[in-house]
């Protein structure tokens, strides 16, 4: 298996600013509850990754959070049933892709530091696997960044968009209903009411050895832990999912998945928590998270490179391959794992 | 499977273990006068000293001797049972190479593999899958280093006497750096310059060896093997049209290499002025090494089914051993013309 560490440098500000993710979190968290109140609603007792019961961790904005005591991952306690949750994403969704307005630099700069690393991941990691033009499924709630992206590159032979909330409860077959050598959940897994029914859905789509190309953004890294439920990028429903990297890795192992690369090649986790502190600089944080945030640009450089190859930031980045039986009727069982995750 | 094992060394020991896990290999023997029967742990498959090497109902054949056995024991071994892996180098010279060849050459349906593990590293098969049309674009060059501290008993092993050995570094140790370089470059390497030094362990073969070759289309790589990194040292460069790779480190039994990684540097575009010079770069790690499964796997795999092997094989044992040879003839013509100055 292997892990990865970026070299690249992208300012916060180029790509999510914290200003933008204000009024971006004020929408969802809005939507979320007028979602939640045309009932009825689904409360999750047991942790998606172990089945554990999921014990008190904290609420965002009054949207309970609570915490599987095997992987430290967070889970959004109540949600709304199916239909209306998929109902929610899209409507988020096109709230996160409006037009930019002022912000078109914006844009672009997303498309440059966020969009195109993923492509290039996708086509390096594909090249070493020797997989020429296959072709793919991109699970998402519409409209998705990648898309276009991912046709013009030439490098897939088809790809097709399918709602991410179809995949996780068994969609029947309708347009792009067919097999796929390779799935990209880019923070699908994050969104998704029922994490371990996508990746069955996904098992369903793949061939044996077909690969699974997924983002998240898990608890275990740096800002998360660090700024907890005071992260203004924690909120339901973009992030009512919050794996910790090994319950993220532990998922898919279960779900009948070999990992390939497990990597967390963020770049931001110092600069979110500098950014918080700025915002507020009354923010619960150590006398050395403090130290650590105010040290030279240099020092901060050094830390976030030192999260990277730690598997330390909470930006991760899974491909995983499935193995034989993966996605079979019941299949929750432990399966031989490719590798260990290791730091 | 019944195999014969000549040789429980350092590579002995691998192999052995390789194969004791492979499916297809029923019985293995170990043919080695050196090894303690009391001591070794092996058992019954440890051939008692002074009996006759069990040929009969042999159907492979490793070889992991000391150079100065090598040459005679593959033609042998090619003789009796025709399926030999034999552990580079290929002999102690071109002619202890050549040796090989005619062996093999007079053996129809022969399979011989030799041991170039070091292609089958996964940072180098990453390397190789994203070199050229892999989206890094033609290579520009080539650099590789590699290299050990020696040790305490340098001087007196094997490796470092003439004799025993046929070359110093270079051939112990850099001959996997030079199959590297084929792999990348092709088969037509030739030597244009090359000087060969031994400035501290005084073994009368060489401790540090520089190389300068070119490929058939002009590519350029360098080499540096050696006996005096005192921090052991693997590491290779591929500049690309549209990129590079370094891969460094081993995922050896030691780890005294380093972590295994490829770092993967893309060329910025022109107009992107603030990464001139600063690429973006990626690292990635890897933490298993199956080049000893994969190796012995694709040798018993070419057994059974009766076709040449996909690598390790007596051509690509010719190309490197062909630039060796050259190496030593330049430096030997360096050193006689620095004598007669």
């Amino acid at each position: 298996m292997r892990a990865i560490e970026s070299g690249v440098s992208i300012p916060l500000s180029s790509v999510k600013p914290l200003d933008g993710q204000v009024r971006y979190r004020a929408f969802c968290v809005q939507a979320m509850r007028q979602a939640l109140a045309r009932g009825p609603t689904v409360r999750r007792d047991r942790s998606p990754v172990s089945g554990a019961a999921l014990e008190p961790f904290g609420s965002v904005e009054g949207l309970e959070y609570r915490r599987c005591p095997d992987t430290d991952s967070l889970f959004l306690a109540e949600l709304p049933e199916a239909a209306t949750w998929a109902r929610l994403l899209r409507e988020v969704a096109q709230q996160r892709f409006a037009p930019a307005g002022d912000d078109s630099q914006l844009t672009q700069l997303r498309a440059d530091h966020v969009y195109a690393p993923k492509l290039e991941w996708i086509q390096d990691t594909l090249r070493m696997h020797g997989l020429q033009r296959p072709s793919l499924l991109e699970a998402a709630t519409p409209p998705s960044a990648m898309s276009r992206l991912l046709e013009d590159s030439g490098r897939f032979s088809a790809v097709t968009v399918v709602d991410e909330m179809a995949l996780a409860h068994g969609a029947p077959a309708g347009p792009g209903a067919g097999p796929a050598e390779v799935v990209m959940l880019l923070e699908s897994l994050d969104r998704v009411d029922d994490p371990r029914g996508l990746l069955e859905g996904v098992a369903r789509r793949l061939p044996e050895g077909g690969l699974v190309f997924a983002t998240a953004l898990v608890s275990s890294g740096f800002d998360m832990a660090v700024l907890g439920l005071d992260n203004l990028y924690l909120c339901p429903p973009d992030r009512t999912n919050c794996f910790s990297l090994s319950g993220l890795a532990r998922l898919l192992i279960e779900a009948g998945f070999g990992l390939i690369e497990v990597s967390t090649p963020g770049v931001l986790d110092v600069e979110v928590v500098q950014a918080h502190l700025h915002r507020d600089p009354t923010i619960r944080l150590s006398l050395f998270e403090r130290q650590l945030i105010g040290s030279t640009d240099a020092a901060r450089e050094q830390l976030q490179a030192f999260l990277q190859r730690g598997g330390l930031s909470s930006f991760a980045r899974v491909v995983a391959k499935k193995l034989a039986a993966a996605g079979d009727a019941g299949t929750h069982s432990k399966r031989n794992q490719e590798g260990k995750v290791t730091r | 499977m019944n195999v014969l094992l000549f040789g429980y060394g350092y590579m002995g020991k691998i192999r052995y273990r390789v194969l004791r896990q492979h499916p297809a290999v029923r019985a293995i023997t170990v043919v080695d006068p050196a090894v303690d029967p009391a001591t070794s742990g092996l058992g019954d498959a440890l051939l008692p000293p002074g009996a006759a090497i069990p040929w009969d109902g042999v159907e492979a054949a490793f070889v992991c001797t000391p150079n100065y056995v090598t040459a005679a024991l593959c033609a042998e071994a090619l003789r009796r049972c025709g399926r030999v892996f034999c552990e580079k180098p290929p002999g102690r010279n071109w002619e202890e190479f050549c040796q090989i060849a005619e062996a093999a050459a007079a053996t129809p349906g022969h399979t011989l593999v030799f041991g170039f593990n070091h292609r089958l590293h996964p940072s180098i098969q990453a390397a190789k899958a994203l070199v050229g049309e892999g989206g890094l674009g033609e290579i520009l060059y080539l650099k590789g280093t590699y290299g050990k501290s020696g040790g305490l008993n340098f001087r007196r092993n094997w490796r470092s006497q003439l004799a025993l050995a046929g070359g110093g570094i270079l051939l112990d140790q850099g001959i996997h750096m030079l199959d590297l370089f084929h792999l990348f470059l092709g088969p037509s390497l030739s030597v244009v310059e090359a000087v060969l030094n031994d400035g501290f362990w005084g073994c009368g073969v060489e401790d540090n060896a520089f190389l300068l070759l070119r490929s058939d289309t002009g590519t350029p790589a360098f080499l540096h093997s050696s006996a005096t990194l005192w921090k052991h040292t693997f590491g290779v460069e591929i500049g690309c049209a549209n990129g590079y790779v370094v891969a460094s480190g081993l995922l050896s039994q030691t780890g005294s290499y380093g972590r295994e990684q490829l770092v993967i540097g893309k060329r910025q575009f022109e107009d992107e002025a603030m990464a001139l010079g600063n690429p973006r770069e990626e690292i990635i790690y890897f933490d298993r090494d199956e080049s000893w499964e994969k190796e012995v796997q694709e040798f018993l795999a070419a057994v059974a089914e009766r076709r040449p092997a996909r690598h390790g094989t007596l051509e690509e044992a010719q190309r490197v051993m062909q630039v060796v040879r050259d190496t030593y003839a330049v430096a030997e013509r360096r050193a006689y013309k620095r004598g007669a100055s």
